[in-house]
Formats: C-alpha cells, sequence, structure tokens
C-alpha cells in the first residue's frame, strides 16, 4: 500500500468510527429516552416474552427491560463496527458495506423490538394481560431490512482498495517423464462443531418426541439435520490437480465432486477472499463466477478459457496454481507464457 | 502438497511413493506440525491405491518422519536429513545416468573429478 493511499484510508477510518460512535450513541438514546417516557403507564414487570401461542408467558423488571437491551446493543454495536474497522475490511467495500448494513439492521430491530413490547405493555396494569404479539415478530425481522439497506450504501461510500494484483508463481519445470501432481485441503472446525451441536439438538428432540415427552415434534428435527449436512458439506474442501484435470470435492465423504479438465482452463493464481467478500461461507456466486468458500484466507483461483472463474479457498494454493500454470503452458507451448 | 512420480521408475510403488513424500517434505512443501491430506486424496491424485498409499505412510512413520494421530490424521514430524535427501538424489542421478549408458562406477569418477575441480 503506497503512502497517500494509506493516509486516505487512516483518515476514513477515524471517520467511520465516528459515524458508528454517532449510529451507536442516537440509538442507545433512543432505548433508554423511550421507556422512561413512558414509565408511569408500564406494568412493572412487563411481559417481554411471548409463547408460540402469541400470548406472554415471560417478564422483566422495569429497569432490566430498560438496562437489557442497551447492554446487548453496546455488545452488538461493538462487535459490527470492530468487525468493519479491521484495516483489511475497512479498505473494501463489499465487506464494509455488510457491516454497515449489519449495524443499521440491528440498531432497527432493538428499536423495533422495544416499542413492540411497549406499545403491548402500554395501560395494562398487569404484564399476564399485555396485547398479544403475532405479525409484530414479522415486522421487527423485515423491517429493520430498509434500515439495512440504506446502511449498506452509506457503507459503500469511501475506499475501495483491491486485493494485490494476482501472483503469478515461477513456473515449474515440467519433466515429462514425471507425473506431477498436488493434493491440498482447507478445513472449517466451526462447520464440524455446527454439525455436532445440530445433530445433539435434533436427536435430543427427536428422543423426548419418541418417548413422547415433548409435544415439539418433528418439525423442529428437519432444520437441524439439514444444519447438519450442510455443516458437513462445509467442513472440508479437498482440491487436487493431476496432469489432465483439476478436482474440487466438498466434505468427508468426498461428494459432490466437480472435475475441471485443464484444457479448459487459461490460467491460475492465488489470492486472499474472505467471506465477507463473496457473502458467506459455502458455494457462494454462479457457476462460472463463483467462490466455494470454506474459511477465509488463501483461496486458488482459476480462469476458464471461456472467460469465467472459480476460486476455492485451500492451504498452498500458490503451488497448486504454480502446477496448473505449467500443466496448461505444457499443453499450448505457443501460447504466450 | 505437489508430488512426483517417475514414470519409468522400477521400484515397487509404495517405495516411490514414500519417495515422493519424502521430497515433498525435504523440500518444504509441508513443514514439521502440518497435517499430510489424507491418504484416500492422496491416492487419487496419484493414481495409485488407497492401501499403497497408506503403506509408504507407514514406511515414513518408521522412519521417524511422519507422525500418525488418532483423529488428526498424519502429520510431519521432522525433516529428513541431508543424508537421506542427499541418497534419494543420488539414487536419481543413477537411474539418469543408467538411461545414458553410464556407469554407476563412471558417475562416481564423473563426481570426484568434479570435486577435484572445486576443491
Amino acid at each position: 500500500m503506497t503512502g497517500p493511499q494509506h493516509d486516505a484510508v487512516t483518515g476514513f477510518r477515524t471517520r467511520f468510527l465516528l459515524a458508528s460512535a454517532a449510529w451507536a450513541v442516537l440509538v442507545a438514546a433512543v432505548l433508554v429516552a423511550v421507556p422512561l417516557a413512558f414509565a408511569d403507564r408500564l406494568p412493572d414487570p412487563l411481559a417481554t416474552h411471548w409463547g408460540a401461542s402469541g400470548r406472554p408467558d415471560g417478564s422483566m423488571t422495569f429497569g432490566a427491560f430498560v438496562l437489557f437491551p442497551v447492554v446487548l446493543w453496546a455488545v452488538v454495536a461493538g462487535l459490527c463496527a470492530g468487525v468493519a474497522a479491521r484495516a483489511r475490511t475497512l479498505a473494501r467495500r463489499a465487506p464494509r458495506a455488510w457491516a454497515c448494513a449489519g449495524l443499521a439492521w440491528a440498531g432497527g430491530f432493538m428499536v423495533l423490538i422495544q416499542a413492540f413490547t411497549i406499545a403491548a405493555n402500554l395501560d395494562r396494569g398487569h404484564w399476564t394481560r399485555a396485547a398479544g404479539m403475532t405479525w409484530q415478530v414479522a415486522m421487527v425481522v423485515v423491517a429493520p431490512m430498509a434500515l439495512g439497506a440504506l446502511g449498506r450504501l452509506a457503507g459503500r461510500r469511501g475506499p475501495d482498495v483491491s486485493p494485490a494484483p494476482p501472483r503469478t508463481g515461477p513456473l515449474i519445470d515440467l519433466d515429462p517423464r514425471k507425473r506431477q501432481v498436488w493434493v491440498s485441503t482447507a478445513s472449517a472446525s466451526w462447520a464440524t462443531w455446527l454439525v455436532l451441536v445440530a445433530l445433539a439438538a435434533g436427536a435430543s428432540i427427536a428422543g423426548l418426541t419418541l418417548t413422547g415427552r415433548s409435544s415439539i415434534g418433528w418439525g423442529a428435527v428437519v432444520p437441524f439435520a439439514v444444519t447438519a449436512v450442510v455443516g458437513v458439506m462445509l467442513s472440508s474442501v479437498s482440491v487436487r490437480v493431476v496432469p489432465e484435470a483439476l478436482t474440487v470435492s466438498a466434505g468427508p465423504l468426498r461428494w459432490p465432486s466437480r472435475r475441471v479438465r485443464l484444457d479448459r482452463v487459461e490460467r491460475a493464481w492465488a489470492e486472499e477472499r474472505y467471506p465477507g467478500q463473496v457473502g458467506g461461507w459455502g458455494y457462494r456466486g454462479l457457476p462460472g463466477h463463483a467462490t466455494i468458500m470454506i474459511r477465509g484466507g488463501e483461496c486458488l483461483v482459476v480462469r476458464y478459457t471461456s472467460g469465467g472463474e472459480l476460486a476455492i479457498t485451500v492451504d498452498d494454493a500458490a503451488a497448486g496454481a504454480a502446477l496448473i500454470n505449467a500443466l496448461v503452458a505444457r499443453r499450448r507451448p505457443f501460447v504466450g507464457r | 502438497m505437489l508430488l512426483t512420480l517417475d514414470l519409468n521408475d522400477p521400484r515397487p510403488l509404495h517405495e516411490q511413493v514414500a519417495a515422493a513424500i519424502r521430497r515433498a517434505i525435504g523440500a518444504g512443501d509441508v513443514a514439521p506440525g502440518d497435517r499430510l491430506p489424507p491418504a484416500r486424496d492422496l491416492a487419487r491424485a496419484l493414481g495409485v491405491n488407497a492401501n499403497t498409499v497408506l503403506r509408504s505412510l507407514r514406511d515414513l512413520r518408521d522412519e521417524g518422519l511422519l507422525e500418525f494421530r488418532r483423529g488428526r490424521g498424519v502429520s510431519v514430524l521432522r525433516r529428513p536429513d541431508g543424508r537421506e535427501v542427499l541418497r534419494a538424489r543420488a539414487r536419481e542421478l543413477l537411474d539418469e545416468a543408467a538411461e545414458y549408458g553410464v556407469s554407476a562406477d563412471e558417475v562416481v569418477a564423473l563426481i570426484k573429478d568434479i570435486s577435484e575441480e572445486m576443491a
């Protein structure tokens, strides 16, 4: 990074942190001022939790009701702003915009959930007589998305330092009498934990349902089973380059698997990519411009002769790229090296 | 990890695979403490049976280069020392010499010549 560019990012960082802090303080002020303004018309304790039927089934003292959202908000805002202010996120437009969207959405969510809670408790005398919650549940999730979109627009303003240009590693000298291959993997321990937690939760709900001790039912097992399957797929990826093709396989079962013949490949390079840039984990993007994101960091990028790209997060990507380039150059000896 | 198999090598396949992995460790492709890709992946890439790769891995463990840990796969324990690397290189050199019809004794004489020139 050059000097002036670095200064621009530093100055931007200060402005960014000031703007985030202003938003955080504004939301915190609303979170404290609104309940205090209605204090004399609210029961103490007031209803703060609603059951599946839409009736209130939990309460909190007024003091806790004022304090809890502010503390939660401080943590959430701190995390969002902290993530966004990290050097590698701040300088890049896409991840910064998403962090800002998260910050804006979370603020709206907190304010809205508090507003609905106050509205339900207003002039009710006792928390058990609080109004039901039905459509409001969807509202508190969906309505702040408008704020999130605004936050994303705000976050798009500012610098966008593109990642380092693709490094083209040294070409490997291929010996025609030898078969050279490259094998590498990447794994994400968080995905393994996700699988274990989902399996444990799914199994205990299934057990309780089977023995008739719970009324949650099989419907609740499905999302945990789906989570476990997705987690297994995301827990690892294996890439191998042989003289004929590049093969990418997901998960410990190495299925599904995708094979790309090297005569479709124009060149390859190593690059750093992060979930914030590509929109999360897993298979991101469309075929022809996709990233298989297992963990942030080193990534093998392959450009097809058709112009498309495939990126896979994998360790030791530079060596793999060098071998692919050497194999491709051998296939087309007269095309510019 | 980059692995190279010699297509004309007359040695048993598991020795060739072991040599390829030893070379990769020697070249620093994988450092002590790093995990090796699973044997199954190595076997598929090299186009050999998984049992062949497992046999090579066991040989390398017996040499003290690799460590098998339950649930954590196979990891590199140490790099092969200079003698082991040179031995493999010398073997390749002799193979190449044989292709040109040069005997082992002639290669030894050649090396002596060169070392005297360098001294």
